[in-house]
């Protein structure tokens, strides 16, 4: 259920006027869904899911006690605000304890665009036609997942904040695999402006990349030069920025821990072409307005490059180490540069171009060694052209390294999303000695 | 409790209005989920938070195509407009639908199940859960951790199940999960070593809790994560594994559990959880593993994070009694309604769930287990003919490709074995394998009084992502000549 900022207001007023405990802060969200899924060109699985949930976290001397619900009716609402104060009661005194924020200034953000709301599912199967159309045509079989969503989030505060942010949403991947079923390939995209979605496009490619009919060749494991499309640069810089915790690094248990004590914040880490950076301003990954606790999101560089700059600090930590609070962002920016996907391509002896990965992971935190393998159109690259599929591979990269040696960047663009977290924008970036460590059969 | 004869008038009003429409098929589940999630990080809880979502999900047949919507909503008015949206739905599917869904019949069941427990978690006080979260960070910390978080997950699913072949099932279940961290740190040498729990999820009641040692455990935890610190490092290489099922339950998960799921085989998980190597062709052909391997599904384990009466549609849990790797051969997919005929079978053997009431169902795993060895073997006894190895307690970090071949996998301990004996601990270990080359290598399995059933609340499938508990049991293992790399010089 989809409401507008004074429905939001209304309801968080309803919520607080219930409230007898010394603070209470009401977090609001939800909206409708609509999603459908196809295989072989033919519709499998969709749905329609309209959603509304209310947390009511009470602050009684020191001590919180948070109630979630979806029921709304006036009798529900008081029994769930007297329940989150009798939890509240019970619990042990926060010795971090950190009252609700009051009043913030938020910058103006553009994720919302009214039009999304009529797109429910007729409009997402006129796209995934357009996909399966294209599979026909390049001889591929076409899979796939189409999305279209309106959400809203509102946070009120006892303390007198009020926070509201509408977000339009529509994304399209489509992953085709050759009539052998013995090469795949994938693309993606996803905007807050439908009009922007080219579902013609993001099929065009996944079934150009699938429509090989050569076998896929076998490499050995070793380091290799790679050219790591968007979406996979991406997946990479999620993991480091997810890393950037000042909490973690002031215990010494992170990447960012300088031994000895303290952190690396201020270091040259990096490339001097890397830089991650989070703007709600944006045109290609605006953040979001304010984060979980209410805290306004800024213009900021977590990494401005190759240099660390700034590290996330919830507002606890920030009160304890006596900070600035620094909210996480979910929307990151990896700027890009001049080199385009075909120049890295040219300029490469020999090399692998990865359009994703799947199931990556972290193996070691504290030196940022990271596992996962290649999905879904991997091709080697000799003399300057693409000669031939790849079967994939499993890597095992320490992130650290692999962002100091950028050999070449490309143009930033949007991408589908990173692992479900957001939707940054990233560009191609070309690394030397990355470590393939196993082949796999898995096409 | 929610009230029955509500729900199923609700049932009614739209299975009525799908029949008028010319549906096909119908079915809808309603009911709630009752959550309580906490968390406490040193000597501070951190978060406490019980979270009630009730709603429907229908879900309509007509013409071949399905329609589906859900609502986190439980009155008439709301249930009227989605059974009108989800014939939308499906009307507007006509034009992509090149291959009309078809259903074979299932049993009509009228039931009732409700999981079999002593003491309600929900009504034991927050106070209790709270000191006990503070009580095991504190007991890893005085054995040595630096640091500890620990928390607490428990959920209850309440539902009503109706369909148009005439079923109506109403059941109840619940789960929980304790987990904590315990983390050790060595600040001039820059080193870290974590150890998690490894105290399993299960479906129960509080008196698991009560009963699972959570505070002692923590105190091996923290002075295992301190060891670690100074664990002589594994030399990679080749080498036979003994792995505890602590750690085996994840393997078996990701290699048999998902490489077996029929709608990955069909493709329709191709664009994101993935395909399978494991084809329909090969059904009784593939030879999957050694002669020792047999897995077998079940719904019906005694805390079995899967184990329920019937299953997301309909199907009664006996149905899910099956056998999916039979002395190394390859004998069965799991199935949700719709798959059977695709592969010349007549019908679902019990394998559908959604996870939540506004979730499409779709085929997820029951409990899936590794049969012990019905001969006399000890942990020992696995260890006795091990003359260069690894013991594996725990699961770690993660990882295996979209067709559920390649793999690796870490954990939580890991000890030399030389000689026949279990030897000094380890670290930084992982092991790497492909999974028919894995099972065909294992030559040794404990016996049923070496049998744990461990499991997840998390495994993630289909657009949007759904969550699914599931549960594995597994007697301690030998597998010969495993790669095993060291993490500190690898990458």
């Amino acid at each position: 259920m989809f409401l507008s900022a004074s429905e939001a207001k209304t309801l968080a007023e309803r919520i607080l006027s219930r409230s007898s405990a010394h603070a209470c802060v009401v977090r609001i969200d939800g909206g409708e869904d609509n999603s459908l899924r196809f295989a072989r060109g033919s519709a499998t699985t969709n749905l329609t899911a309209s959603q509304l949930r209310l947390r009511i976290s009470s602050h009684i001397g020191g001590r919180i006690g948070s109630v979630t619900t979806t029921r709304i009716d006036d009798d529900a609402l008081t029994a769930a605000v007297q329940r989150s104060e009798e939890l509240a009661a019970m619990l042990p005194i926060d010795p971090d304890y950190t009252p609700p924020l009051g009043p913030q200034t938020f910058e103006a953000t553009n994720r919302y665009e009214a039009q999304t709301s009529g797109l429910k599912l007729d409009s997402l199967a006129a796209q995934a036609r357009q996909a399966i159309d294209e599979s026909a045509r390049l001889e591929v079989e076409a899979f796939g997942c189409a999305n279209s969503a309106l959400r809203f989030e509102a946070l009120a505060t006892s303390a007198g904040l009020f926070a509201y942010e509408p977000r339009s949403e529509i994304d399209l991947s489509v992953t085709a695999r050759n009539r052998a079923d013995a090469w795949s390939g994938w693309a993606g995209a996803h905007d807050y402006r439908p009009a922007r979605l080219d579902a013609r496009n993001v099929g065009q490619r996944a079934c150009e990349k699938a429509a090989w009919s050569a076998e896929p060749i076998d490499l050995e494991p070793g380091l290799y030069t790679v050219i790591l499309e968007p979406e996979a640069t991406a997946e990479l810089a999620l993991w480091l920025l997810g890393a950037m915790d000042a909490r973690a690094a002031e215990e010494g248990r992170s990447y960012f821990s300088k031994p000895g004590g303290g952190t690396l914040i201020g270091e040259n880490l990096f490339d001097p072409k890397f830089t991650i950076r989070i703007d709600p301003n944006d045109k290609l990954a605006p953040e979001g307005a304010f984060d979980h606790e209410g805290l306004p999101h800024r213009k900021r560089a977590f990494i401005e490059g190759g240099v660390a700059r700034t590290l996330r600090r919830s507002r606890v930590w920030a009160q304890k180490t006596q900070a600035e609070p620094v909210p996480y962002g979910h929307n990151f920016i990896v700027d890009g540069g001049a080199t385009t996907r075909e120049e890295m391509i040219r300029s490469t002896k020999r090399g692998v171009l990865i359009t994703r990965l799947w199931y990556t992971n972290m193996v070691e935190p504290k030196s940022l060694l990271l596992t996962g393998l290649t999905r879904d159109g991997n091709f080697l690259v000799e003399n300057g052209r693409i000669v031939a599929p790849v079967r994939n591979m499993r890597f095992n990269q320490r992130l650290g390294a692999l962002f100091s040696r950028l050999t070449a960047i490309g143009p930033t663009e949007r991408t589908w999303r990173a692992a479900g977290d957001g939707a940054p924008a990233a560009p191609p970036i070309m690394v030397d000695a990355f470590n393939f460590s196993s082949r796999s059969s898995g096409i | 409790m929610l009230d029955r004869a509500l729900l199923a008038d609700l049932a009614e009003l739209t299975l009525t209005t799908a029949k008028r429409a010319g549906a096909t098929y119908a079915d809808i589940r309603l009911g709630e989920t009752r959550r309580e999630f906490s968390f406490a990080r040193d000597a501070r809880l951190e978060n406490f938070d019980e979270r009630l979502t009730e709603g429907f999900g229908f879900r309509v047949l007509i013409d071949g195509a399905w329609g589906f919507y859900g609502a986190q909503r439980l009155d008439s008015e709301s249930l009227r407009v989605g059974a009108l949206r989800a014939l939308d739905n499906a009307r507007a599917m006509r034009s992509i639908q090149k291959q009309p869904i078809e259903l074979e019949q299932l049993p009509a069941h009228e039931a009732e199940w409700i999981m079999p427990m002593a003491k309600d978690p929900f009504a034991v006080d927050a106070s209790r859960k709270a000191d006990l979260l503070l009580a095991i960070c504190a007991s890893a910390r005085d054995a040595g951790a630096d640091f500890c978080t620990a928390s607490l997950s428990i959920a209850r699913e309440e539902r009503f199940f109706a369909n148009s072949f005439g079923a109506r099932i109403a059941q109840t279940r619940t789960r929980l999960a304790p987990s904590f961290t315990a983390v050790a740190i060595d600040r001039a040498a820059g080193r870290v070593a974590t150890r998690d729990s490894l105290t399993p999820a299960r479906g129960a009641g509080w008196e698991y809790l009560e009963n699972a040692g959570l505070i002692e455990e923590a105190s091996q935890a923290g002075a295992q994560a301190r060891a670690k610190l100074t664990a002589k490092p594994v030399t990679p290489g080749d080498c036979d594994l003994v792995i505890d099922p602590s750690n085996l339950w994840l393997t078996i998960h990701e290699t048999v559990g998902h490489s077996t799921e029929l709608d990955r085989a069909l493709g329709w998980e191709a664009n994101f959880a993935g395909t399978s190597f494991v084809k329909p062709h090969m059904l009784n052909e593939l030879r999957f593993g050694s002669e020792l391997m047999t897995i077998v599904a079940d719904r019906s384990q005694p805390g079995g994070l899967s184990t329920i009466g019937y299953d997301d549609d309909g199907a009664p849990a006996d149905s899910a009694e099956f056998p999916i790797v039979e002395n190394g051969v390859f004998r069965n997919f799991q199935m949700a309604l719709g798959q059977a005929h695709l592969i010349g079978l007549p019908a679902s053997n019990g394998c559908a769930y959604a996870d939540s009431p506004t979730a499409f169902p779709i085929q997820r795993m029951p409990n899936i287990s590794l049969r012990p060895n019905p001969e006399e073997c000890s942990l020992d006894d696995l260890f006795a003919d091990v003359e260069n190895g690894v013991y594996v307690v725990g699961a770690g970090s993660w990882s295996i490709d979209q067709q559920r071949d390649n793999f690796q996998f870490g954990g939580q301990l890991f000890y030399e074995i030389k000689n026949g004996k279990r030897g000094e601990l380890l670290r930084d270990v992982a092991y790497q394998g492909r999974t028919t080359q894995f099972w065909s290598a294992l030559d040794g399995l404990g016996d049923a009084a070496t049998y744990h059933l461990d499991g997840t609340f998390t495994c993630g499938k289909a657009e949007p992502v759904q969550l699914a508990p599931v549960s594995h049991g597994a007697p301690p293992a030998r597998f010969r000549n495993i790669r095993v790399l060291n993490t500190s010089n690898d990458g």
